[in-house]
């Protein structure tokens, strides 16, 4: 009991520290992961066992951490080392795709291709940034593009801020799609030993009937407003596709090496390479060919958030290993009465609403556990769980401005460049526009598994 | 840029710090940047100057803000940065003006031209001075004062690493209720005036 408590105000403490933002996030994790291992483990339960499981460190020796043939990821406790491997490698290839001028050169094509018009380029960079973000964090898709749309928009004379609304959505959206479009669902599929094709099959056909009734919301909310798009005749100012790739050599190494981690994951299911392998071949891929940029494409890599997940799967291992966790699931149990639908429902929107105003990643991590004993003691299918919480934190995250990074990132841009977004602004679209999503998601689950 | 001068004015609400700095930007012809200076940023990038006073000098609220990389969707954050950045770039232009509040003492620290001022009130005459102003009642002016020092104070403290009022931070603090809003102006004129004559004896 005592160590049950003190579990729970260390998880409390690290969520209030990081959206105090007083600390940055990865110490308060780390802090609060290390007490998670002396006081909790060490002093409360005297178990030795509990630490070495939490630390997962065997994981990296053994086969099936690198290759499995015929089945997903090992399911785990404690730090997913999987997750965290496959994101530095992403986080590396990114790095090399950026400086190569990649995602510019895309935005430009497509402006060009839909003959710079603005209705048109609001619903292909929609659709763009949902297909960039099912492959690459969202974070980076919103990066360029949002600073592509400033720059047309500035050009064609209408406000970017409907178009990088709809972008934020929909890179939420194509997160959702794949394994790794966002991290929870890298979170997700590693812990409870999905595959890629999984996911595609089932949260990518919510995600793509979603895209479709998304495309028509955002066209029937701008159209209007983008129509009055006023510059059409400075088509000698409009910057070349062709002007974005800064060497042509290292953009056609970038296209493969992307290309190449796309296949790899559509196939790792069939190849037998994990995800953690994957990760390793697109960094050391992307070093190897990036002559004496390399050095400067692992410092890049964002540290600080590989290491908040570390210190964020001990906090939660430790929720996991004291019994907490399987309290909550009691009580999610509990309140739906053993009906899967009112479970699904639950789960989805209470992922959703959470998503909205905490960090999905935590969140996410701290969820498993509980779907794991709730399909245990319930005999609901644990897949149907695992799509349910990876919909709701994936979408949740698009109904306020701090529910997700790529919102956050998109409206820092908008707004340094003089187009402010407030809460206001932002919730009038797209918290309509998550409800609609959720209420989607929640249909098609139901419809389609039960 | 020998004769550059920027005084960064920090105040307490009802202090008369506002007015000692426009009357000293009078005396010198220079400009003075107080929230006029949004308008400036208004014109500049396109953006509704209601907007901008909005989130003009207030702290970010962090329940509703979130930092990620670097980037934040405070819209305070944004507008501080579009005035510390303005600011900024006139004084590396060698332009002399007058400054209000906006953590200048802060963001401008290590500029030779700078002068930096903090000018605090008692709390009789502070109050005074707001009733008269706004036509307050006593317990409102009060109120007023407490709230609008409490955003100032969070404002700078966010931004800057001293802290607001503290003198180790400023070249001079004053208290105006002693000497009186023309008072200050004139020891701060004083102090300009031997700033000068300083860097005259350099060359």
């Amino acid at each position: 009991m005592t160590a049950q408590i003190i579990a729970v105000a260390i998880f409390v403490v690290m969520f209030a520290l990081i959206v105090s933002e007083k600390i940055e996030r990865q110490w308060v994790s780390l802090g609060c992961g290390l007490l998670m291992l002396i006081v909790v483990f060490g002093i409360c339960m005297q178990d030795m066992e509990a630490v070495y499981e939490t630390l997962n460190l065997k994981a990296f020796i053994t086969g099936d951490f690198w290759y499995e043939r015929g089945a997903g990821e090992n399911a785990s406790t404690g730090i997913n080392w999987s997750t965290i491997v496959f994101i530095y490698g992403m986080m590396i290839m990114v790095e090399g795709m950026g400086v190569s001028g990649f995602f510019r050169w895309l935005c430009l094509r497509i402006a060009k291709a839909v003959k710079y018009r603005a209705v048109p380029i609001l619903i292909t960079f929609m659709v763009i940034s949902f297909v960039l973000a099912m492959f690459i964090d969202s974070i980076t898709v919103i990066l360029f593009l949002v600073s592509v749309t400033v720059e047309l928009a500035g050009l064609l004379g209408f406000s970017p801020i409907p178009v990088i609304l709809a972008e934020v959505f929909c890179a939420n959206l194509g997160g959702a799609a794949t394994m790794c479009g966002d991290p929870p669902n890298i979170i997700i599929g590693t812990s409870l030993g999905y595959t890629f094709a999984d996911y595609v099959l089932n949260t990518g056909l919510l995600a793509v009937i979603s895209l479709i009734f998304t495309v028509m919301y955002f066209y029937f909310c701008f159209r209007k407003e983008l129509a009055t798009s006023t510059n059409t005749e400075v088509s000698k100012k409009y910057p070349e596709p062709v002007s974005a790739i800064k060497e042509r050599g290292r953009f056609a190494i970038s296209c493969i090496i992307f290309a190449s981690a796309v296949i790899l994951l559509v196939t790792h299911a069939i190849t037998g390479l994990t995800v953690a392998s994957i990760g390793v071949l697109i960094a050391v891929a992307t070093i190897l060919t990036s002559g004496k940029e390399a050095v400067k494409f692992i410092k890049k890599a964002d540290y600080k958030t590989l290491s908040f997940f570390v210190g964020l799967f001990i906090v939660v291992g430790g929720l996991e290993k004291t019994g907490v966790l399987n309290l909550i699931a009691d009580l999610i149990e509990g309140i739906s009465g053993n009906d899967p639908k009112l479970m699904v429902a639950i789960i989805l929107w209470l992922s959703a609403i959470a998503s909205a105003f905490v960090d999905n990643i935590p969140f996410a991590a701290t969820m498993i556990p509980v779907i794991k004993a709730l399909a245990a003691s319930s005999g609901v299918d644990l897949s149907v769980l695992a799509w349910t919480l990876a919909m709701g934190t994936d979408i949740g995250g698009s109904a306020t401005p701090i529910g997700a990074s790529a919102n956050v990132v998109g409206i820092s841009i908008a707004s340094k460049n003089g187009h402010m977004i407030g809460w206001g602004k932002y919730c009038k679209y797209l918290a309509p526009a998550t409800v609609m999503v959720i209420l989607i998601s929640m249909i098609g689950i139901f419809l389609r598994y039960f | 840029m020998e004769n550059q001068i920027i005084i960064a004015l920090g105040r307490e609400f009802g202090s008369g710090g506002h007015e000692a700095g426009q009357k000293l930007a009078d005396r010198y012809g220079i400009k003075f940047l107080d929230h006029y200076l949004l308008q400036t940023i208004a014109d500049e990038k396109c953006i509704d100057i209601d907007l901008l006073k909005k989130y003009d000098e207030k702290p970010k609220n962090r329940i509703l803000s979130r930092t990620v990389s670097g980037y934040s969707n405070a819209l305070e954050e944004h507008v501080a940065n579009f005035q510390f950045d303005y600011i900024r770039k006139i004084a590396d232009e060698g332009e002399s003006f007058v400054v209000i509040g906006r953590c200048a003492e802060h963001i401008l620290r290590g500029n030779p031209a700078l002068i930096s001022v903090f000018v605090l009130g008692n709390m009789d005459e502070k109050c005074k001075r707001i009733m008269d102003k706004y036509n307050l009642s006593h317990d409102e002016a009060l109120r007023l004062m407490k709230r609008k020092d409490a955003t100032r104070k969070s404002y700078h403290n966010y931004y800057c690493s001293g802290k607001w009022g503290d003198s180790r931070n400023y070249d001079l603090c004053i208290n105006s209720s002693n000497l009186g809003v023309d008072g200050v102006v004139d020891i701060i004129e004083l102090l300009v005036k031997r700033e000068l004559s300083s860097r005259e004896a350099l060359l």
